[in-house]
């Protein structure tokens, strides 16, 4: 069960990595959200503590169906073209991708010092990792970075659950809402931001620098 | 908590404020609309506050704390009258010097926690014996360039003469009153109370910036025309007379002269009262001048003494006491500051000798310089005719603001007459500061003599002084009243031109020229003039302008803020604007530090 959420994990990252779309990305990152999900549920089976059941729930209240759906809503409202703008194109980026997968694996394995298998559950979170923060530095619109950024955090969540079982129950609680509030809020700002400048092209803000 | 030196700096405090506050009420009638004047007082308020809470907590924390609100809230108070773009360039000046000051301060109270381990100054008292003295050296230096900023010891001292006249004049008597002495009390809390002076450099450092801080407030001062710039450059000198002493003190301390240590600092502390009494008194009428005829520039002024006979009775006092004329108060302080150098030149060795004498002279030179300057800033705002309508129209100021000068002017009378009980007050202040027992020392002005040679012979006492003062006094009005008749009024000689006008008067600016001549290698003075005619030979007009070169503007903080711009805009070349470099900058970062870290 833990080897198909894995395999599932890494499937939607590079689905995500050559998504050229907005709506192609967010469904992605919907699926990705789902294996963690699984793979979260995996875990609460092994160790049955209640607060994992609680924070899978969460996982998929929030990941799979609340941010996607208001995401895609924001999409919808602003209407605005669904290009991302790819800085690298989508060959480059699976090449990349692919180096990071090694990157993280070599890591991991450097810093668990273990057995294999222990290693790839974190192998796989560094390699969300940097992943979504490939996604930002090299998609152009606000709405990759925001999702970039809820790829990032979905790493962070699966490394925290790999290599310590698990953050503090209100920590975790607590980070569920700072996505979900940060999510809003961005998604605010991008609607702004394509009110006043009539584009979400973040390249295009460059002007305003001091 | 019932430190002596806190409650010394309490008092200092609340005297000067107390009747700027009360002068503040009619100061501030109908030049602000009443919204802002409740502003003004709020922010007065918390100002007042914050300066008691810095001279009464006890932990270093706290300390920056309050050090903090009173910054930021005299910075607000700095720039009140918003709409003069020099009030807002003042108050950036005033804001950016009081930071960088700040954060020596931050480094140095972080470097004692370091080794001490507490922020509370009891224990840090107790464990700063353990300190390496290579730290020591380092937290000194931090703490004399921190409190420093504050105090307006040159060079630093560029923010003050442009913060303190910006303010209204009740802040600028707290300011220069009061506000640059919580830099004093912080220098003898942390460096005198908690570190303990061990070296001899020390206080011959302080010394040095001493006599620097002292000729150069001076000098400046004498060029003034504006009367509050000059009042604020005077601070700095006498923020430098008030050093002479604590420095004096530091450096007996660290040859173990105990009596003169306390001698010196009751010197410095009782010029620190002062100066707090006569400087707030001087901004005050300085300000009831500004608000009567709404220009501080003395070359418009002249001949108030007629029409506001209060503010220049008073402005006169404060100008005797700064002045250092017997019997009033700044005699006193000097007076002692002078003794303390003597004794010191007496009792110590060698070199030391000629190099406390030299300070000695130093602080004549300046008593002299400073009774120049006020005999300008009295003799040419309130003597002779009115220089222009703006003087002519002056009248008297409201009855609150007679009251605090009023009061400030009794206090600068007080405190020359009962030096003898205020040196005993001040000795138990000095000695809790330096901690030397002082129950079985003498401290008296009658005691010390001029030349401990002379023995008894040539001691001084205020009280005689003044009372042959008065009786000199009756004389003249005695001669006066019986030779009156005989005077005779008429025009002044003016070489048969028969139309002299206000435009023939001694100006601020003619006073000083000789002092500008002598003072010419440091400060500089060029001229520019101008003329425009027809031709050569027949000029129809003229201009001419006199100018000095500002030597620590233009030779010291020029080049750094050159240096900090050029940098800054270098830095801003990795700055391209677009957030996908800035991201990857961030990523870039990242990895190059878990490299560092050899974590991979």
């Amino acid at each position: 069960m833990q080897g198909l959420s894995i395999f599932g994990l890494l499937v939607a990252t590079f689905l995500m990595v050559i998504a050229k779309r907005t709506p192609a990305l967010v469904r992605s990152f919907r699926y990705q959200s789902f294996f963690l999900f699984l793979a979260t549920l995996v875990i609460a089976l092994e160790e049955r503590q209640l607060n994992l059941y609680v924070v899978a729930g969460l996982i998929f209240a929030l990941k799979v169906i609340g941010i996607p759906y208001f995401l895609q809503y924001t999409m919808k409202k602003i209407n605005v073209r669904e290009d991302l703008g790819l800085i690298a194109n989508t060959q480059i980026s699976l090449l990349l991708s692919l180096g990071f997968a090694y990157l993280s694996w070599i890591f991991s394995k450097q810093l668990m010092s273990s057995s294999e298998t222990t290693a790839i559950l974190p192998a796989v979170a560094f390699f969300i990792l940097l992943t979504g923060m490939f996604l930002m530095i090299f998609r152009l619109t606000a709405m990759a970075q925001i999702i970039g950024l809820l790829i990032m955090e979905n790493g962070l969540f699966l490394l925290a659950s790999a290599v310590l079982g698990g953050m503090p129950f209100f920590v975790e609680i607590a980070i569920f809402f700072d996505v979900f509030v940060s999510v809003v809020i961005m998604g605010f700002f991008v609607y702004r931001i394509n009110k006043l400048f009539t584009h979400i092209d973040v390249n295009r803000l460059s002007r305003l620098r001091g | 908590m019932s430190d002596p030196l806190s409650l010394f700096f309490l008092a200092t405090i609340l005297i000067v404020t107390i009747p700027s506050f009360v002068y503040s009420i009619g100061y501030l009638k109908k030049e602000y609309s009443p919204k802002k004047i409740l502003l003004g007082q709020i922010l007065t308020f918390l100002f007042v506050l914050s300066m008691l809470a810095v001279v009464t907590v006890s932990n270093m924390l706290a300390f920056l704390i309050a050090w903090e609100i009173m910054s930021l809230v005299s910075y607000f108070l700095v720039v009140f009258d918003s709409e003069h773009e020099k009030s807002i360039q003042a108050g950036t000046i005033y804001v950016v010097m009081t930071h960088a000051g700040t954060a020596f301060l931050v480094a140095a109270f972080l470097l004692l926690y370091q080794h001490t381990h507490s922020f509370d100054f009891n224990l840090v008292k107790v464990a700063s014996q353990t300190i390496p003295v290579h730290t020591r050296n380092i937290i000194f230096i931090f703490l004399l360039i921190g409190f420093g900023t504050k105090a307006g010891i040159v060079p630093l001292h560029i923010w003050l003469p442009y913060a303190h006249p910006q303010a209204p004049s009740h802040i600028s008597s707290m300011m220069s009153g009061v506000m640059i002495k919580t830099a004093i009390y912080g220098l003898i809390r942390f460096i005198i109370y908690l570190l303990g002076v061990n070296d001899t450099w020390w206080g011959t450092l302080v010394l040095i910036l001493a006599i620097i801080s002292c000729l150069v407030g001076i000098i400046y001062a004498l060029m003034e025309k504006d009367i509050k710039k000059l009042l604020a450059y005077s601070s700095v000198e006498n923020i430098g007379i008030i050093l002479f002493g604590v420095g004096l003190s530091m450096y007996f301390m660290s040859k173990n002269m105990s009596y003169w240590a306390v001698f010196a600092l009751i010197a410095g502390l009782y010029h620190l009262i002062n100066h707090a009494i006569f400087k707030g008194l001087l901004f005050l009428c300085a300000g009831s001048v500004y608000k009567a005829a709404g220009t501080r520039n003395m070359e418009k002024l002249g001949g108030l003494i007629r029409t506001m006979p209060i503010t220049a009775a008073c402005f006169l006092i404060g100008a005797m006491g700064i002045s250092a004329l017997p019997p009033l108060n700044g005699f006193v302080s000097e007076w002692l500051t002078l003794q303390a150098f003597f004794m010191g030149a007496w009792h110590t060795p060698g070199t030391d000798k000629l190099f406390l004498g030299f300070c000695a002279a130093m602080l004549a030179l300046t008593s002299g310089l400073a009774a120049a300057c006020f005999v300008k800033a009295f003799g040419i705002t309130f003597l002779a005719k009115p220089r222009s309508s703006y003087a002519e129209k002056a009248i008297e100021s409201p009855v609150s603001m007679r009251f605090g000068m009023l009061f400030l002017a009794g206090l600068t009378i007080i405190f020359g007459l009962g030096a003898a009980v205020i040196i005993n007050i001040l000795s138990r202040v000095a000695g809790a500061s330096l901690g030397i027992d002082t129950s079985a020392m003498v401290f008296s002005v009658n005691n010390i003599t001029i030349h401990p040679l002379a023995g008894n012979a040539m001691s001084l006492s205020p009280l005689t002084m003044a009372l042959i003062l008065v009786l000199c006094g009756l004389l003249g009005w005695i001669i006066y009243k019986v030779y009156r008749k005989r005077a005779i009024s008429y025009n002044t000689w003016d070489c048969g031109y028969y139309r002299l006008d206000a435009r023939h008067e001694y100006t601020a600016t003619g006073f000083s020229k000789p002092l500008r001549i002598a003072f010419s290698f440091f400060l500089r003075p060029y001229r520019t003039t101008k003329k425009s005619g027809e031709s050569f030979y027949h000029i129809k007009s003229m201009t001419y302008e006199t100018h000095t070169t500002p030597v620590f503007k233009k030779y010291i903080y020029k080049p750094v803020l050159a240096i900090t711009f050029k940098s800054a805009k270098f830095m801003r070349r990795i700055q391209p604007g677009s957030i996908h470099v800035y991201l990857a900058y961030i990523a870039i970062t990242i990895f190059v530090l878990i490299i560092l870290i050899r974590k991979f």
